[in-house]
């Protein structure tokens, strides 16, 4: 893989979502739904995380010592944010990547790309994008939570900062294997809605298989390892060690992003 | 001249259907090349192999000495493939810019190239446009104009003129001929004229099997033929056609057209025949040497 066209490819995928009207009205979209969480949610957390119908809530999905540890922060905005953007970022990124190869492929565009990139970087390439577009709009959300906790308690600023960083981190590592699950169902869909489908039939029909199959034999239990987000319930609570939380999602992307290669070199476009 | 393409015992199968069967054929460098063939015959099939679209169920192919799709054509070979299209949300100038950038040249030099293809296709004016704002016929200047980029060694453009009104296809059809003295180039038509006026060498694919044609005069063939094509329906032409002298054989190729298989004499053969037009009072539209492609490929009987 030639780096520099790596970093190009990678480099366009911005473009395509900060310069074109489509990529324009999914960040306005992203925007008003990330207001309205800061608003209230967030805005609101001190109280929230007061408040005993919402712990008793909390405690009833995440049992009663999932989230001790996240409600001692004294960055309540911060412990609010986590919870809402570790399940809302995954989800949201199964469609902002729906469409990485699949509509090139439908347009022909491919076809002028192959000419001057292996499969591989664009593969590779376009994943980087994915992951520096959803980078920049974790720091986005991150930045505002910051702002609007900053304003209720200016002293808790050094500390938060700190803590965005690790939460930065964190989030980006576990976004990568959603991701690249989209760049492996877009190697054999025909289009970007159908892979959306695809991925809610993985994660849907998927779970349900397994878990019928771990009634009947308990050890294919252990397969729910191949769903990316197996280690979230773990990491809202700050429970998860690094190795589960940076390392396995890691795993996850690399494993599927070879897959992906694999499928892609052997089509015809 | 130098091999730039090889293909030996080239097959592409689709489930049970031959899609190209054991096809052998090595293009050298300069003329275009002609791939002809009626619909289905194999022709995008080859083009698709050419370019690593898509890979041979058997046999070799091999592109200025690599695999056909290998990182070291990136530059060389370019193409037009049938119906692909610009993405539609960014301008041309960016997406062009962008493809020369993979080339391997700089930010700059990639604008610059960017904007001379699309002054070699006349579409300077529409290079902050985005395709969808173009015309057919434009944006199919431009995907031309992203086959230039970079000058590479190799171009193919599969039906590049279908869909252009007759002054850009003229256009694009003397660009062609003006680059390919740097440029060798594989055109797939179904403008057999247009492939005769350009190309040396003619591939001809029918359903999936190839043979080769040679779009130019047959100069020093054992056999002569000369083929008039007449403005209009004249009684017996045939018959006194036959009767001139060195003439072997006559046959009517299709209306109006007529090729003259003759034995080569000290006389002018041609001045001859032309002679003969005059005092019947044919009136001729087009005297040509040898075969037209056209008769070589759909009259292999005679």
């Amino acid at each position: 893989m030639h780096p520099k066209r790596l970093a190009n490819i990678a480099r366009f995928e911005l473009v395509r979502l900060f310069l074109t009207k489509r990529g324009l009205l999914a960040v306005v979209a992203f925007a008003i739904c990330w207001f309205l969480i800061l608003r209230y949610p967030v805005g609101q957390a001190v109280s929230l995380l007061d408040s005993r119908n919402v712990a008793d809530f909390v405690e009833s999905i995440f049992g009663a010592a999932g989230l001790s540890q996240l409600l001692t922060w004294p960055e309540a905005e911060l412990a609010v944010y986590w919870l809402i953007a570790l399940y809302s970022f995954p989800c949201f990124c199964l469609f902002l990547c729906s469409d990485q190869t699949v509509g090139d492929k439908q347009r022909g565009t491919l076809r002028f790309l192959t000419l001057r990139a292996t499969r591989a970087e664009i593969i590779f390439g376009r994943f980087l994008g994915q992951v520096l577009i959803l980078a920049v709009l974790l720091l986005l959300t991150l930045f505002a939570t910051l702002a609007m906790l900053s304003y209720r308690d200016p002293t808790l600023f050094a500390s938060a900062l700190s803590r965005i960083s690790l939460l930065f981190a964190y989030l980006v590592v576990t976004v990568m294997p959603f991701i690249a699950l989209m760049s492996f169902l877009n190697t054999f869909a025909s289009s970007a809605r159908l892979a959306i489908v695809f991925a809610i039939l993985f994660f849907a029909g998927g779970n349900i298989i397994l878990g019928l199959l771990s009634w009947q034999i308990p050890a294919l239990d252990s397969l729910s390892v191949i769903f990316p987000g197996y280690q979230l319930d773990q990491m809202a609570g700050q429970n998860a060690g690094v190795l589960l939380s940076i390392g396995f999602p890691l795993v996850q992307a690399l494993v599927l992003l070879i897959l992906a290669e694999r499928v892609f070199a052997r089509s015809s476009i | 001249m130098s091999t730039v393409i090889s293909a030996s015992g080239l097959t592409k199968q689709y489930g049970s259907k031959v899609a190209l069967n054991n096809v052998s054929f090595e293009i050298q460098t300069g003329a275009p090349v002609a791939l002809v063939g009626p619909n289905g015959a194999g022709k995008t099939t080859l083009f698709s192999l050419l370019c690593g679209y898509i890979f041979p169920s058997a046999g070799q192919l091999r592109i200025l000495d690599s695999p056909a799709g290998s990182s070291d054509l990136f530059g060389k070979l370019t193409a037009l493939p049938q119906d692909a299209q610009l993405d539609p949300r960014f301008s041309i100038i960016h997406q062009l810019t962008f493809y020369a950038q993979l080339q391997g040249l700089t930010k700059t030099k990639a604008k610059q190239e960017s904007e001379r293809v699309l002054e070699l296709v006349g579409l300077s004016d529409v290079a902050n446009q985005r395709p969808k704002d173009l015309s057919h016929g434009m944006r199919k200047r431009v995907t031309i104009a992203q086959a230039l980029i970079g000058e590479p060694e190799i171009v193919m453009l599969d039906e590049a003129t279908a869909g252009l009104d007759p002054i850009h296809a003229r256009e694009v059809r003397e660009l062609v001929s003006s680059l390919s003295e740097q440029t060798t180039f594989i055109l797939s038509s179904h403008d057999l004229s247009e492939l005769e006026r350009l190309c040396g060498q003619v591939l001809h694919l029918d359903k999936g099997i190839l043979s080769e044609h040679n779009a130019r005069t047959q100069v020093g063939d054992a056999k002569h033929f000369i083929t008039l094509q007449l403005a209009q329906e004249y009684p017996s032409v045939e018959q006194y056609l036959q009767q001139l002298p060195m003439v072997q054989r006559v046959y009517m190729s299709q209306s109006k057209e007529y090729v003259i298989e003759y034995v080569k004499s000290a006389d002018a053969f041609d001045i001859e025949l032309l002679k003969c037009c005059h005092q019947q009072g044919w009136q001729y539209r087009q005297l040509v040497n040898g075969h037209t492609l056209e008769n070589q490929i759909f009259h292999k009987g005679h």
